[in-house]
């Protein structure tokens, strides 16, 4: 087996991405890679050995001597030695639309992926890359995650010409499909398996952005090597707007914060409403040196300490993650790069994208603020971190204004903000509180009652005007709307989502109703989409009804590919 | 509510003799009676099984059982009956309402006593059928099909209790369709 290696040299604008018959080697760099994984993997393995290493012997103490140094120089030869066999173990070659991909030492894997059925080319730059200007390109398919393939470290030009020439040959497998269909007459033709290729969607893709590009307002392009000339910047994030996310999404530390003056006093209240009862604090802490409440006072200070050092880690991880975010477009994809260290791309296909979900939640409320994501196909049982998910195109902390022209741009003529909502029946707030609220309370009122207890009496009455209070306002937000082009949902509580759709993308229609909703002419919806369902509960029946036949109508009819 | 370009060329007729296009008026069939009949005998017999169990350990003469135990005894057969009872007749009102029904270009189940659910799944967006067929489903000459779509594993469309024949037919129906068999 003849083996090349693939360096910086050929790196310019005429890189050649079929490496031909013969199998090519990595960079070296790459070693690099491989050591830091194993390294990582057998972390995750030995998290669990650090308490019992501790327990056992005083590791500070033995730190410096003689056997701790074999003990990390071992550890560190062998990391080293395992990333070289990997480096050595690992072939590729890019050869008749194929990328094949040979791996592992005891099990060797052999991947085969036609450039059709890559659905995402990810590339990732790692900061020990960066310098040297290699790339690690992730080529993800619609299947599963294990279908997912590496290609370790290229050079950068040669990782963009990759991804250009995977992204072509999707083009052109559309295009073929587009003419074969024309010629049955037929619209586009759903496969029966996700292994297929692309497929025709009449109405996104190019021509879709042809036709919108007039309407778009100026948008700044940006100066920077990595954004392609053919490719149009979207948006892009300064760290304002980074720092304003990640305080945003971690709100839990602005109310313990906030109540802080009070912790002592609402502690005596609790102590003292317990001792009432006959609970004393004292006796369950036990008797100790440290009096209960110093005790509590100790594990408050603690909790708001790592409380605040979550939060700058929200702020610091949301400042990983998005630093220098531009989305921007080139064709029918859509592209996504950030990260501080590691410096992260996404390329999605307009056309994938199932459902967009503006969240607003009550603090982004206060600060005028929006998270727009872009949903694409979930596969069940790939929890992948949201904010790294390449299902799900996040656009973190936008302003109204600019949710409202990203959601247009993706799904033209949309309309999020609209006044149509059809608001679900008054009769959801009393079902709930039936279902799930009145067993419980019913029981602290009988408790209070019986034990002629007044203060559990106001607490079940409380618990009542509270859950009546949040479930209202469910029932205010949720909302239903369709125009021609799309169906809209609006829920939340105190914050709000808006979400759109396109009704032949619908995997399945669910319609639900219960005998007290039927007596009442109610029922719920329930959409499955590709990128996971969406309910609204008690609409009108007839409405339902309609809705539900009229989707399935959209769907049928239309035959337009979902993906 | 949507686009009515392709009105024309579009058919969606029920494939029984009845014209019938609306969801709400779809020709709904009930599953095998052998399917009731199946889960009646199965939960009769697991709350048979346990009450017997409980006896079992109360009476047998080889060990001696703590009086806390002994006493509560009743009790947890009242329990257990209780469950069993609850089981069985849910069971016994439930099973008679699974419906199904099959259209030319989507199939739809109907379950649920107190919750009716209602759900249709176009056969444009099935990625695969299978059919699933315990011990006692092959014994009774039963069959479980499942529809898999990319709505993902927990919205998999499942008609359970169908004969063998049926189901095999309906499978066969979804794998002919034109749109699953294309490419």
């Amino acid at each position: 087996m003849e083996e090349q290696e693939i360096t910086s040299s050929n790196a310019g604008s005429s890189v050649k991405v079929e490496t031909g018959d013969a199998w090519q080697r990595l960079a070296i760099i790459a070693i690099l890679y491989f050591s830091a994984r194993n390294i990582k993997n057998s972390a995750q393995g030995l998290i669990y050995i650090i308490p019992a290493l501790a327990i056992g012997s005083n590791v500070l103490s033995k730190l410096n001597s003689p056997e701790a140094y074999i003990a990390i120089g071992t550890l560190v030869s062998l990391a080293v030695g395992s990333g070289l066999i990997s480096f050595f173990m690992y072939t590729f070659r890019v050869h008749n639309q194929h990328v094949e991909i040979q791996t592992g030492v005891f099990q060797r894997r052999y991947t085969n992926l036609p450039f059709w059925r890559i659905q995402n080319v990810k590339i990732e730059h790692p900061f020990y890359y960066r310098p040297f200007g290699y790339a690690l390109v992730v080529l993800d398919t619609a299947g599963s995650g294990k279908e997912e393939a590496n290609i370790v470290a290229v050079p950068v030009s040669y990782a963009n010409a990759l991804r250009k020439q995977v992204l072509a040959e999707n083009k052109k497998e559309e295009y073929s499909a587009a003419l074969s269909s024309s010629n049955l007459n037929d619209s586009s033709v759903q496969s029966p398996a996700q292994s297929s290729p692309e497929h025709l969607s009449s109405d996104n893709g190019a021509a879709r952005f042809g036709e919108l590009a007039g309407g778009m307002p100026e948008r700044n392009k940006l100066e920077g090597d990595s954004v392609e000339s053919d490719e149009e910047v979207l948006n892009t994030r300064s760290i304002g707007d980074i720092v304003i996310h990640g305080i945003t999404n971690n709100r839990v530390w602005i109310i313990l914060g906030a109540a802080a003056p009070f912790y002592d006093d609402a502690i005596g209240l609790v102590s003292d409403w317990l001792a009432d009862k006959g609970l004393q604090l004292n006796q369950i802490v036990g008797e100790q040196t440290v009096a209960w409440w110093q005790f509590g006072l100790y594990a408050f200070v603690i909790l708001m300490m790592i409380m605040a050092a979550m939060a700058l880690l929200s702020v610091g991880g949301a400042l990983f993650t998005f630093y220098g975010y531009t989305l921007s477009r080139s064709e029918d994809r859509y592209i996504r790069r950030s990260g501080l260290l590691n410096k992260q791309e996404v390329s999605m296909r307009a056309s994938r994208i199932q459902m967009i979900t503006a969240k607003q939640d009550w603090l982004d409320k206060i600060l005028k603020r929006v998270n727009l994501y872009f949903e694409q196909n979930s596969t069940a049982g790939q929890q992948v971190q949201e904010l790294m998910s390449p299902n799900k195109l996040i656009v973190p902390s936008v302003t109204e204004q600019e949710a409202v022209e990203l959601s247009q741009e993706v799904m033209p003529d949309c309309q999020l903000h609209r006044d149509d909502y059809l608001g679900i029946s008054k009769r959801f707030i009393l079902h709930w509180l039936v279902v799930a609220w009145s067993v419980p309370i019913l029981a602290l009122f009988i408790v209070g009652i019986v034990s002629s207890q007044l203060d559990i009496f106001l607490g079940s009455i409380g618990l009542l005007v509270a859950g009546s209070l949040l479930l209202t306002l469910r029932w205010w937000r949720w909302g239903i709307a369709a125009d021609g082009k799309y169906v809209y949902v609006r829920r939340g509580r105190i914050g709000v989502d808006y979400l759109c759709f396109e009704p032949y993308k619908i995997q399945q229609v669910i319609v639900k109703q219960s005998v007290f909703m039927r007596r009442h002419q109610l029922a719920s919806i329930k959409f499955v989409l590709a990128s996971g369902s969406v309910t609204v509960p008690f609409l009108p029946e007839h409405y339902v009804k309609a809705l539900a036949d009229s989707v399935l109508y959209e769907v049928e009819s239309t035959r337009k590919s979902w993906m | 509510m949507f686009s009515a370009s392709k009105a024309a060329e579009f058919s969606n007729e029920p494939l029984s003799q009845q014209d019938l296009p609306a969801l709400d008026l779809l020709a709904l069939t009930s599953v095998s009676k052998k399917y009731r009949t199946i889960n009646l005998g199965v939960c009769s017999t697991v709350t048979v099984l346990m009450l017997g169990a409980l006896s079992v350990a109360k009476y047998q003469p080889w060990f001696r059982v703590p009086d806390d135990l002994h006493n509560a005894y009743p009790y947890a057969c009242l329990v257990i009956f209780t469950l069993g009872f609850l089981w069985f007749t849910y069971h016994f009102f439930a099973d008679k309402k699974v419906k199904f029904a099959v259209r030319e270009q989507d199939v739809s189940k109907e379950s649920g006593l107190f919750f009716r659910q209602l759900s249709c799944q176009p056969i444009l967006r099935v990625q695969h059928v299978e059919l699933k067929r315990g011990p006692l489903d092959r014994w009774a000459g039963l069959a479980s099909l499942q529809v898999f779509s990319a709505g993902g594993e927990m919205h998999t469309f499942e008609i359970p209790g169908l004969e063998i024949d049926e189901a095999n037919q309906i499978r066969q129906f979804i794998l002919d369709h034109k749109d699953v068999s294309a490419r």
